[in-house]
């Protein structure tokens, strides 16, 4: 657990000197979320954004041939990609913390009125969505690398267009199971948490076997 | 002590080390139960690799000249009459393998040389 | 624990090249110079030592401890110098402390400070304004901040001035002056090893050429040099290496038949000779 949090560190150290304009990249959701006057469309935009910075872990230690410092390093190799998970997951928790904070706020102001039915629904939608980029992201960076894995940055993109066609087409009233479970934060909550950790089950061993067969 | 290594003069490095040691022993410049300097000092000291000293040191001890006592050093034996006759054979072999080389240069056979040694001595006796 | 690094019949095959069967020993409390000239398998067979390219077959022991089965423990103790840094450019040198002292227990900050010191580098100054030999002289800091017992270099003076090549010798031969350290230092500018080294390992196309003590490998050969009219094709083919010019010869020859050439100039090869001479061979001079 010690190894993991190290790693988890040292990626948090190579983002230091971009943590700016990561940041910055956090405004464009709230004037989204404004002009659309919905919690629900701003949050997705924020995870949509957050997840196309998690390559800056990648290219920063492509850049500087840091996979030779991560190959001296006392560490074993799972350790390490579990870091960096744990390392983007928190920049991905961060970004959704920041969004429900200030996104209703903005929104209130603007006389929308936000329910804790839509803060909890936006956050499930957040973290899954976020979750749902990512799992595909990482394999592919340490598969490809960040310049040759370059197209991997743009799957939130294309999945934001999907979801919003999604939020607006599909017929939910139609499944019944899916009513169920959208109309009830609990099982809302519970689901996408044990979806979330299976998704991110899988993709962790994926990354772990890829960058295991990997020779630098 | 002095020592100074040459990397041009062709001589194997360990030798040069071996011969100065050796002749600041026979000119009393280190003295009976004297100590060298340490082996790993020494190889820092002059640049040179760990091995090259260790193999003069040995050398010398094996020619009697010093005695290592492991974890204190090496220590100078002194100037034993054996060594000094020692010494000196090997003045006389180097002089001498000079004289071939200039006697083959001067195309000077070897019964010329012997002659020549002959009267050399003779003269001496002389005197 | 007297042999630092164990390397045994270590392979690996790549398309169109392959290490084959290396074999060598480095014992404790001395350097060991891996020589060849470029593109022999000097880096793959650290990178191999390093598992950062896995083997095809053989062995690798840091500390007595397996490179790939105890992989942890074996880097523990290991300290890495690359032509080029591996940290990050943006770092200031408090940074980079902080991002791998962690990864280290035994980690002395007061060392690294020291060292720093030492070496005169500000702590207060990024890694990418720092020139290249102070690049190698804050990868050595590090690994001396947690008494890395085995430093496995490589390449590390290739772009250094002579200055900073001589002080890197220096730090070496004081880093094992105490018994206790071990250095292995891959290079082709084998003049750096000429004096300091204790052992040569001497990989040729893939293959390994010669281990053992440096005095030793210089000793098993000699260059010969003479008129053209002195080399006959008897002579010449007995020669590990030849270079003909206009008015003579120079030839890279075993001491063992020194007695053959008796009739030609004969004076001690240095490791650039060996290296030069037996690399070219079956390649045609002139």
């Amino acid at each position: 657990m010690n190894d993991i949090w190290r790693a988890a560190k040292l990626d948090f150290s190579l983002v230091k000197p971009y943590v700016k304009s990561i940041c910055f990249t956090m405004v464009l959701p709230v004037v989204f979320a404004a002009v659309n006057r919905s919690l629900l469309t701003g949050i997705s935009f924020a995870m949509c954004f957050i997840a196309m910075t998690t390559g800056y872990t990648f290219s920063v230690t492509e850049k500087n041939s840091m996979e030779r410092l991560y190959g001296i390093l006392p560490i074993r190799k799972s350790d390490m990609v579990i870091g960096r998970y744990i390392f983007i997951m928190i920049m991905g928790i961060t970004a959704l913390i920041f969004s429900l904070a200030v996104h209703p706020v903005i929104l209130t102001i603007l006389g929308e009125s936000i329910s804790a039915f839509d803060h909890i629904s936006a956050a499930v939608i957040g973290i899954f969505l976020f979750a749902l980029y990512t799992v595909f992201q990482l394999p592919g960076y340490y598969k490809l690398g960040s310049i040759k894995g370059r197209v991997f940055m743009y799957i939130p993109v294309a999945g934001f267009l999907i979801t919003l066609l999604f939020l607006t087409k599909v017929p939910v009233g139609e499944s019944r199971l899916l009513f169920t479970v959208i109309h009830s934060p609990v099982l809302l909550m519970l689901s996408t948490v044990i979806l979330v950790i299976a998704m991110y089950a899988v993709s962790i061993r994926v990354s772990i076997q890829i960058l295991k067969n990997k020779e630098v | 002590m002095k020592l100074i290594i040459s990397n041009i003069s062709g001589i194997p490095i360990y030798e040069q080390i071996k011969q100065q040691i050796k002749s600041a022993i026979m000119s009393g410049d280190l003295q009976k139960d004297e100590t060298l300097p340490s082996l790993r000092t020494l190889a820092k000291e002059l640049k040179i690799s760990v091995l090259t000293v260790t193999r003069a040191y040995t050398e010398l001890e094996q020619e009697g000249f010093v005695q290592n006592v492991q974890g204190r050093g090496c220590f100078v034996l002194g100037q034993g009459s054996e060594l000094l006759r020692e010494q000196l054979l090997c003045k006389i072999e180097n002089s001498l393998s000079e004289a071939i080389s200039a006697a083959r240069v001067a195309d000077l056979s070897e019964e010329e040389l012997h002659h020549l040694l002959s009267i050399l001595m003779e003269e001496k006796t002389d005197e | 624990m007297n042999d630092y690094l164990e390397v045994k019949n270590l392979s690996k095959s790549f398309e169109g090249f392959r290490l084959h069967d290396i074999t060598f020993t480095l014992p404790k409390g001395y350097i060991m110079g891996l020589i060849g000239p470029n593109g022999s398998g000097k880096t793959t067979t650290i990178k191999l030592i390093l598992n950062m390219l896995k083997r095809t077959s053989g062995e690798v022991k840091i500390l007595g401890f397996d490179n790939i089965a105890n992989e942890q423990e074996a880097k523990r103790n290991l300290g890495v110098v690359f032509d080029s840094n591996y940290f990050s450019d943006e770092w200031k040198i408090s940074q980079v402390e902080k991002s791998v002292s962690a990864f280290y227990e035994n980690w002395n900050t007061q060392k690294f400070s020291e060292t720093l010191k030492k070496f005169h580098i500000q702590p207060s100054k990024k890694v990418k304004e720092l020139s290249k030999g102070m690049q190698m002289k804050l990868m050595l800091a590090c690994a001396f901040s947690y008494d890395a017992k085995l430093l496995i270099l490589d390449e590390p003076t290739s772009g250094l001035d002579p200055v900073s090549r001589d002080e890197l010798l220096h730090i070496l031969s004081e880093y094992i002056e105490d018994g206790e350290h071990s250095v292995l230092f891959s290079t082709h500018l084998t003049r750096d090893l000429e004096r300091a080294a204790d052992y040569i390992t001497y990989i040729r196309y893939g293959e390994l050429f010669f281990s053992g003590g440096k005095d030793e490998f210089l000793d098993l050969f000699r260059i010969v040099k003479g008129g053209r009219e002195e080399l006959t094709a008897d002579l010449s083919k007995k020669m590990l290496g030849i270079r003909n010019f206009s008015t003579g010869f120079e030839a890279l020859v075993k001491t063992e038949d020194l007695k053959q050439y008796a009739h030609l100039n004969a004076e001690p090869a240095t490791i650039d000779d060996i290296v030069v001479f037996t690399s070219k061979r079956g390649e045609p001079y002139e």
